[in-house]
């Protein structure tokens, strides 16, 4: 088991490198200039290049990445060139901040999705199964930015109950989860944000339960004269691993496909980060955000691996 | 969770269970139309475009609207702009410095008089040698407090400087490179900081950011990265009709038009910048006001005098009458009006240009003299930035108008910011580019009307984007800039003004009506013909 | 001659011809493929709620592709006068965007781009995805790990987030917006390919061809082709939908197509403002895509179903 999580380990370093690399070079894909977001449109010829000399421009790409590689990995991501802020400093405020968001998506839609799969898959063909499937269909099928703008005309703007964008009434940095007045930035997000897992969860839990229920030792159990609700926990347990690798890749969606939401909703997360990033050509941000949010990714596949090889020890991938 | 520490909130902490958190959402539903504020102070709470909180370190970025709600309320300059009046175009007022005047041996050298008894908001006082420490930060390389960003920020505005002495405590003397006589304008976009602030920090840009000080109306309280910006008023301000009214104020960044609209509505925000044109009945019919006025804005098409169909006077003229700008007009829902030269009307130098009025028919036939048929145009446009009002509709409409006198119009969209660069770089960068379509800020007559016919300002190297020459317009600024006699520089402006329309030097659209829309809770903002406003004497009733 | 066990699981109804003839492997597959795809089409015809979903889609798509001809305006005329007007104004049956251009035709015009950029993106990680998962599962060791390590880089990326990255770092635009969702879904694909071949190999009937002398590309493309093809291709279905949503959300936040093209997305986004003056007009482009997205998904559910295929 050691051996095996040590492996896993060692394996996630290429990748995380991989990554890296990926992130380095996506910015140099772009036309346009990182430094136009800060000289104004009259700026002569000398002075552009006496800045871009002052930040660092102008060297080899190559050498660009060796030594934003080195200053990575003692935690240096640079300077924002808007704002002159540690990397660091946003790219973590924001993350926190869909952090936030997260925390309070992802014990819903798992628990709601989980809940009315399992409802379904023990039902398969009967109406409940139906109405429950066509639910999480929808939940999967719809635009989640546009549900959002609909919630905010409906809830904010007529109804005047919650409020229409930010998070919390003084600023992120004074967001307190226990207070009701900066919960309520909380509530439409978060239900914008969960649609889709929810879905996802509630289709893969069905699936995986009725193809549990399908198996032998179920019969057996059965037949050993344990109660249904007995039945049914082995079933879930058995289904659980299934499950838990969509979970996984649930939760990389929510943190690192927020962006939509982030941006209908003005919640000040990493993907409104990365989103005023990429228009901005913020070059260190965009790079620290995107490695940032896929090290999260890479880091809870990992964990849904290993947890999954605990669980079911015959799931071994090489 | 991530190492950031947050606030503990002024309320008591209530205890989370469900039912209690159910009863908290339906009560807080009932509750939440009150807008949520548990300070007993008066708060305005701005909505503005920009996508970020303006720069605090002195000259602001963000355009325009950086100066109007961040630099000229925490900071001076040595010029201010008088936001007094509503029905007077706008025109510069003693700031930091009570007088100024060109020295009568030396035309390059202007002689100021500085402000007596001006405090910082860190409690230094205002000297001479705060203005050379200032003029250095970001002109001379090797001073200790020379700060690039700031350096590339005014860049602009500093272009005919060459040197600052102090003569006494009282008064320095600037020198211009050229004879300038309009160099006064250039002054009233320099910020002025506080050195003491600076020292302090050990020229710690980032620390200062979070702690600036300045002589402004408006003293730095608190900031939220990304999110919000707090200001209180100066108590101590030197123009004690200038002191904030309100207690605080709150700038909330929020590009998203509809997103300004909601928060308004919601009571989230009582003041919003440029709300979008079709949603003014929905704000009216909820009871918030609309603020409009004219002020020196232009929505045109800057042109290439290099190479292209833009080369011909004739095509140039046959744009202008092809646009039927009432159409702009409804568009907007009433919130522009039409534009048929640089300057809007009711301007001092607006004179008696040609009115462009819409004619297809003589838009054809001039493009048949001119033997382009088809037309072909590769336009530069964004899709949202300062002063581009709605720039993706309003294109559309362009391109269907041109189209149909004979235009063939191929569009390059891009952001805000790829614009900015098309804009800075000129057409050495940009050959094919027949014309771009920026907003101007015209609030000066050297950057509304000199820059972009000026020889010397031919990209990159300034803000003639085309390469624009003609030898009587360019005798005319040579006249102008040596001229100190404000009225008869009044005339030549004039004249100016007057002979640039008639060359068509740029395809122009409609001037904004700069709309606003406030609470209806608000009173005493006074709408200045001019791109920065002054909000110190609203007054915010609960 | 042994058989494809999962052809055997595929389905139980199933008419399987078998050629015992030796050396006869040209005609033994193709009997195989047909009697499991005649199965498919059986259980299929049985499925009500599929066929009914089906249809829908067909609609769709055919609409999208004879949009010229079914849409009552031009979809770029404008006209001031008649903006964001209600439902059945002077003929335009789903009223007026807001530069006054009929709505139905936009939405058709519209279906074509959403469509166009959903499907595109797929069929190139199929064909591509696809192909490097089947030469990474049959080829074995070295070759397998260096396709799955590089692919496994941009698997480690949330998709949304690698759209967004690649598209907005190449400024957007409808050409950059499918290489990035291509992108996003190769991984996936090259996943799906290379799990069903690496189990397909392992059995005894490819041992047995390659025993009777076939070579690689025979066995490859008789044995190996036909029983991979199966869940790349129910796989596939069920990324049209996301790729449509993926689009979608591109073009919301400006990296898609530009205007004036009418696309789904890109109306959402410019009717958001307008959203006061008539509401239930901005809701449309939403419904659109909400409608095909549904469509798509509950298809390739019924699909899968009928195909039987456990992934």
């Amino acid at each position: 088991m050691i051996k095996y999580i040590f492996r896993r380990l060692l394996y996630a370093i290429p990748i995380a490198f991989g990554v890296s690399v990926v992130c380095f070079s996506l910015v140099y894909l772009a036309p346009g200039d990182p430094l136009q977001t800060i000289l104004p449109s009259d700026a002569s010829a000398d002075t552009i290049a006496m800045v871009k000399a002052a930040y660092g421009f102008d060297r080899p790409i190559p050498i660009q990445f060796l030594k934003w590689l080195g200053r990575v990995l003692v935690g240096d991501f640079g300077e924002s060139i808007a704002t002159r802020r540690p990397v660091l400093l946003e790219v973590s405020g924001a993350m926190s901040n869909t952090a936030t968001l997260v925390m309070f998506a992802v014990p819903l839609s798992f628990s709601l999705g989980y809940v009315m799969g399992a409802i379904a898959g023990c039902f398969p063909g009967r109406m409940l199964d139906r109405a429950i499937t066509g639910t999480a269909v929808m939940g999967v099928s719809v635009p989640n930015y546009w549900l959002g703008i609909v919630l905010v005309i409906i809830f904010a703007v007529e109804m005047m109950a919650l409020p229409a964008t930010g998070m919390g009434a003084n600023g992120s940095t004074a967001f307190s989860v226990f207070r009701w007045s900066d919960d309520r930035f909380l509530v439409l997000p978060v239900i914008t944000l969960s649609m889709v897992p929810i879905g996802i969860i509630a289709r893969t839990t069905r699936a995986a339960v009725a193809e549990v229920l399908n198996q032998d030792f179920v019969t057996t159990l059965r037949a050993k004269g344990l109660s249904e609700f007995a039945v049914v926990r082995h079933v879930l347990k058995n289904a659980l691993p299934q499950v838990l690798a969509v979970m996984g890749l649930q939760f990389g969606y929510l943190i690192g496909g927020s962006i939509l939401v982030e941006t209908v909703f003005t919640w000040p997360g990493s993907g409104f980060l990365l989103s005023k990033a990429i228009i901005n050509r913020d070059v260190p941000v965009l790079q620290g955000t995107i490695l940032a949010l896929s090290m999260v990714f890479v880091a809870t596949n990992l964990l849904v691996d290993l947890l999954q090889s605990m669980i079911d020890p015959r799931i071994r991938r090489s | 969770m991530f190492g950031i520490t947050r606030e503990t909130g002024m309320t008591k902490r209530s205890t989370p269970s469900l039912t209690g958190r159910i009863f908290g959402a339906v009560l807080g539903g009932l509750l939440a139309a009150v807008p949520a504020t548990l300070h007993a102070e008066s708060v305005l709470t701005v909505g503005m475009t920009a996508g970020d909180i303006p720069l605090t370190t002195g000259n602001p970025d963000q355009g325009f609207e950086g100066f109007r709600f961040v630099g000229y309320n925490l900071y001076d300059s040595l010029a201010l702009w008088d936001l007094s009046e509503r029905d007077k175009p706008s025109d510069i007022k003693p700031g930091l410095a009570t007088e100024w005047q060109v020295d009568p041996n030396n035309y390059r050298r202007w002689i100021l008089k500085l402000r007596q008894s001006v405090k910082w908001h860190d409690g230094c006082p205002f000297t001479a040698d705060d203005v050379l420490w200032n003029f250095a930060r970001v002109t001379d390389k090797d001073a200790p407090q020379f700060f690039t960003q700031q350096m590339a920020l005014s860049r602009t505005y500093v272009t005919n400087f060459e040197s600052v002495e102090k003569i006494d405590d009282n008064t320095v003397a600037i020198t211009t490179k050229v004879v300038e006589s309009l160099f006064p304008y250039s002054m009233s976009y320099l910020l002025m900081v506080s050195r003491c602030r600076a020292e302090a920090l050990k020229y710690d840009w980032a620390a200062y950011a979070n702690a600036p000080s300045g002589t402004g109306p408006y003293r730095f309280d608190r900031m939220v990265a990304h999110e919000r910006l707090e200001l209180t008023p100066n108590k101590d301000y030197w123009d004690p009709k200038r002191v904030p009214k309100h207690d605080r104020l709150v700038l909330i960044p929020m590009p998203e038009a509809a997103t300004r609209a909601a928060a308004l509505m919601t009571g989230q925000v009582n003041f919003i910048e440029a709300p979008a044109p079709d949603t003014i009945d929905r704000l009216k019919s909820a009871g918030m006001q609309i603020v409009t006025n004219k002020y020196p804005h232009n929505w045109p098409y800057t042109l290439n005098f290099v190479r292209g169909p833009m080369t011909d006077i004739r095509v140039r003229r046959a744009a202008n009458y092809a646009l039927n700008r009432a159409e702009f007009v409804e568009l907007l829902n009433g919130l522009a009006i039409e534009e048929y030269a640089t300057m809007p009307p009711g301007t001092p130098y607006y004179g008696n240009p040609v009115r462009y009025e819409y004619n297809p028919e003589k838009a054809k036939a001039l493009l048949k003299e001119a033997g382009c048929m088809p037309c072909k145009l590769t336009i530069a446009i964004s899709t949202s930035g300062s002063g581009q009002m709605q720039p993706l509709p309003m294109n559309e409409l362009f391109k269907s108008q041109m189209e149909a006198v004979g235009f063939q119009i191929d569009f390059k969209v891009m952001d805000w910011n790829s614009l900015v660069e098309i804009g800075r770089s000129g057409v050495p960068k940009y050959p094919e580019i027949d014309g771009y379509n920026g907003s101007r800020a015209l609030l000066d007559p050297l950057s509304a009307l000199i820059k972009p016919v000026w020889k010397i300002h031919w990209s990159p190297a300034g803000s003639n984007w085309g390469h624009f020459y003609d030898p009587e317009i360019e005798a005319l600024v040579g006249q102008i800039l040596n001229d100190f006699d404000a009225e008869k520089r009044l005339t030549e402006l004039t004249k100016l003004h007057e002979l640039e329309n008639d060359r068509a030097l740029m395809i122009w659209v409609v001037h904004d009506l700069n709309p606003r829309a406030l609470s209806p809770k608000l009173t005493g903002f006074v709408q200045a013909q001019n791109w920065f406003q002054d909000l110190t004497p609203i007054v915010v009733h609960p | 001659m042994a058989q494809s066990p999962m052809a055997q699981t595929m389905s139980q109804t199933a008419i399987l011809d078998r050629s015992p003839a030796e050396g006869d492997e040209q005609v033994a597959p193709a009997l195989k493929v047909r009697g499991y795809w005649a199965s498919v089409f059986y259980r299929l015809r049985y499925d009500p709620v599929t066929m009914f979903f089906g249809a829908i889609v067909l609609l769709i798509v055919l609409a999208a592709i004879f949009a010229p001809w079914l849409a009552p305006f031009d979809p770029y005329r404008e006209s001031i006068i008649g903006r964001l007007k209600p439902f059945g104004w002077k003929s335009h049956l789903l009223g007026t965007d807001e530069l006054g251009r009929d709505l139905l035709s936009r939405l058709l015009y519209g279906g074509r781009v959403s469509l166009l950029m959903g499907v595109v993106p797929v069929c190139i990680a199929t064909v591509v995805g696809g192909g490097l998962g089947i030469v990474g599962g049959f080829a074995g060791k070295s070759v397998n790990t260096a396709i799955m390590r590089t692919m496994d880089v941009f698997y480690a990326f949330p998709s949304v987030l690698l759209a967004v990255a690649i598209s907005g770092a190449m400024g957007g635009g409808i050409g950059n917006g499918m290489i990035a969702l291509s992108l996003v879904f190769t991984p996936a694909m090259c996943r799906v390919a290379e799990t069903a071949t690496a189990q397909v190999k392992s059995l005894d009937f490819v041992e047995a061809a390659r025993a009777t002398g076939a070579g690689t590309l025979t066995i490859l493309r008789h044995h190996i082709l036909g029983n991979v093809l199966g869940p790349v291709f129910i796989y596939a279905s069920t990324l049209v939908s996301v790729g449509i949503l993926l689009a979608s959300g591109l073009s919301f936040l400006g990296l898609g197509v530009r205007p004036p093209t009418a696309d789904w997305g890109l109306m959402l986004s410019t009717l958001r403002q307008s959203i006061y003056v008539n509401p239930v007009i901005c809701a449309l482009p939403g419904a659109a895509i909400f409608v095909t997205s549904i469509c798509f998904n509950l298809v390739s559910d019924g699909i899968r179903a009928a195909m039987d295929v456990r992934m």
